[in-house]
């Protein structure tokens, strides 16, 4: 799976998430941090992690989300290391 | 204790109402004379799973309102819209119905009082809201998901807690209005509604806070609903609007509705200050339990005590007495009969606006003093729907030789409840409400002359 098609489906995933201001996803990068860029309240990074396992059929280790990072950077690399490790 | 000259004034209301968009329609029907019970479809669907069927319940779309569903959990309603934008995306994120519920209420009773934004986020404003509770559709759905179905506690979100804590509906209001003083939540089951304003009362009144944003929420939920359909204690057997029949022979129980309740409370002084418009003012409040160690029966020494500690030396003397009244068969004839003990039989009505909306539990209290406050404007005493016939006969009760109460049947109070709309001077109205565990609160609110 390539990055960008990650991205992309991080960006529908993003989209349903109603506190996210959605204008700033026009110009997502992998260096957009949801929290500094988006202003994600830190209580919805569960919410997307849980919805990005489901839209890319893998399941996160407890120990990964525990330790994963806050830009799209950091769960586009999550995912696809999970996805190798399946 | 009470802080010299400290009085309280009601100078906001506000909330969620059955079958009603507002305010001003739920004013509008129950002076119409209006049931606002229903047929509600939600209980229908499980068939003979459940008894009753009957319910002043809201829905979602009646406010304005529109849950979006997770993908991860079926049935799952992870945000609310608001069509009417009254409420942020944000505030939404956090709440269940009955707190999006409240903060409507909140804003409404906040612009009803004309407070500043510097008075709503002051120290010296609490927020003081709760809620009956028995669990609602968040819960049910997180639960599901873990223990039947073993999926990851993920699966739900990272809000159940702040959607199903106690006190989520003050919460959320506080985090709504930014007030910087007390925020808390009163638990009292029935009485919750109109224990927590009580509370708000004493807040204001012993020098705590100047204002208080006060009330009872019970979100519609059939999880709350058929705890009590189980019980068998739910109205059955008649249609909609005839579900609800406190004081009359036929009755069998109560209506589970749903709805919101807010005042807004101030220092009389302040309030008069600044030019107010006083809804009415709270002469005193008083709760106290049955101490008869039942969880369900009414108590009528409880009630006594109830109304002797309310009085105390104060001048209390209602032309209304808004009584708690379910429906319920030994409920309704206690209370009757503790109020006719300690008032008499003559020179007052008792209203009973559960029979045209049914009881909304943690919210009662709350929606019943906004119905008091609304007799106080309109001069009328609302109609008690249903009350055909009363007994001729001594409840059992009544041929006890321990019974120490009045002795006529109920049928001989009867003037003293109306089924038609009442048309009189009204200065003063006494509201009362209990609870399981045997819980009783009463306030008394006067007309601001």
């Amino acid at each position: 799976m390539e990055r960008q098609e990650i991205i992309d489906g991080l960006v529908e995933i993003l989209k349903t998430v109603r506190t996210i201001d959605q204008e700033k996803l026009q110009n997502l990068t992998e260096e957009t941090d949801f929290i500094a860029d988006l202003k994600t309240p830190s209580t919805e990074m569960i919410n997307i992690a849980a919805k990005a396992e489901q839209k890319f059929d893998v399941e996160f280790e407890d120990d990964d989300i525990d330790d994963l990072g806050s830009t799209v950077k950091d769960i586009v690399d999550l995912i696809i290391r999970t996805k190798e490790r399946a | 204790m009470a802080a010299e000259g400290r009085r309280v004034a009601i100078v906001g209301m506000g909330g969620a109402f059955p079958n009603c968009k507002d305010l001003s329609e739920f004013k509008q029907k129950l002076f119409a004379g209006e049931s606002l019970i229903r047929d509600w479809d939600e209980a229908r669907a499980h068939g003979k799973n459940i008894r009753s069927t009957v319910s002043g319940y809201i829905t979602e779309a009646e406010m304005g309102l529109e849950a979006i569903y997770s993908t991860l959990a079926a049935g799952y309603p992870e945000t609310y819209i608001d069509h009417l934008g009254r409420i942020p995306d944000g505030n939404l994120s956090t709440a269940d119905v009955g707190s999006i519920w409240s903060m409507i209420g909140s804003q409404e009773a906040i612009k009803m009082a004309g407070w500043s934004d510097a008075e709503t986020e002051s120290e010296q404003t609490g927020v003081v809201i709760g809620s009956g509770g028995a669990g609602h559709v968040i819960l049910r759905t997180a639960w599901h998901n873990f223990f039947e179905l073993k999926r990851k506690t993920r699966i739900a979100g990272s809000h159940t807690v702040d959607r199903a804590m106690v006190y989520r509906d003050a919460a959320n209001v506080s985090c709504l209005i930014k007030n910087k003083g007390v925020c808390e939540a009163i638990g009292s089951a029935c009485a919750t509604g109109l224990g927590n304003i009580g509370y708000a009362y004493r807040l204001i009144k012993f020098g705590i806070q100047d204002r208080v944003v006060a009330g009872g929420v019970e979100g519609t939920s059939l999880e709350t609903f058929i705890g009590f359909d189980a019980m068998q204690v739910l109205s059955k057997g008649f249609a909609a609007g005839e579900s609800s029949r406190p004081f009359d022979t036929s009755r069998n129980g109560f209506v589970c509705s749903f709805g919101c309740g807010i005042v807004a409370l101030e220092e009389y002084e302040m309030a008069k200050a600044r030019g107010a418009k006083i809804l009415a003012v709270i002469d005193n409040y008083h709760n106290n339990s049955d101490g008869a160690g039942n969880m369900f029966f009414p108590s009528f020494s409880g009630q006594k005590r109830l109304w002797k500690g309310l009085i105390g030396d104060l001048q209390i003397k209602p032309e209304v007495v808004k009584v708690h009244g379910t429906s319920t068969p030994v409920g309704d004839a206690i209370e009757l009969l503790s109020v006719v003990d300690i008032m008499g039989d003559e020179g007052y009505h008792i209203s009973a606006p559960k029979s045209q909306f049914g009881h909304m539990l943690g919210a009662a209290g709350a929606v019943e003093l906004i119905t008091s406050i609304l007799m106080l404007e309109k001069q009328q005493v609302l109609p008690c729907l249903n009350s055909d016939v009363l007994n001729p006969e001594p409840e059992s009760f009544q041929k006890s030789p321990e019974w120490e109460g009045p002795e006529k049947p109920l049928e001989g109070y009867r003037h003293l409840i109306s089924k038609e709309i009442v048309r009189k001077e009204i200065n003063q109205i006494v509201c009362l409400n209990y609870g399981f565990g045997g819980t009783n609160s009463a306030m008394s609110i006067s007309k601001h002359l």
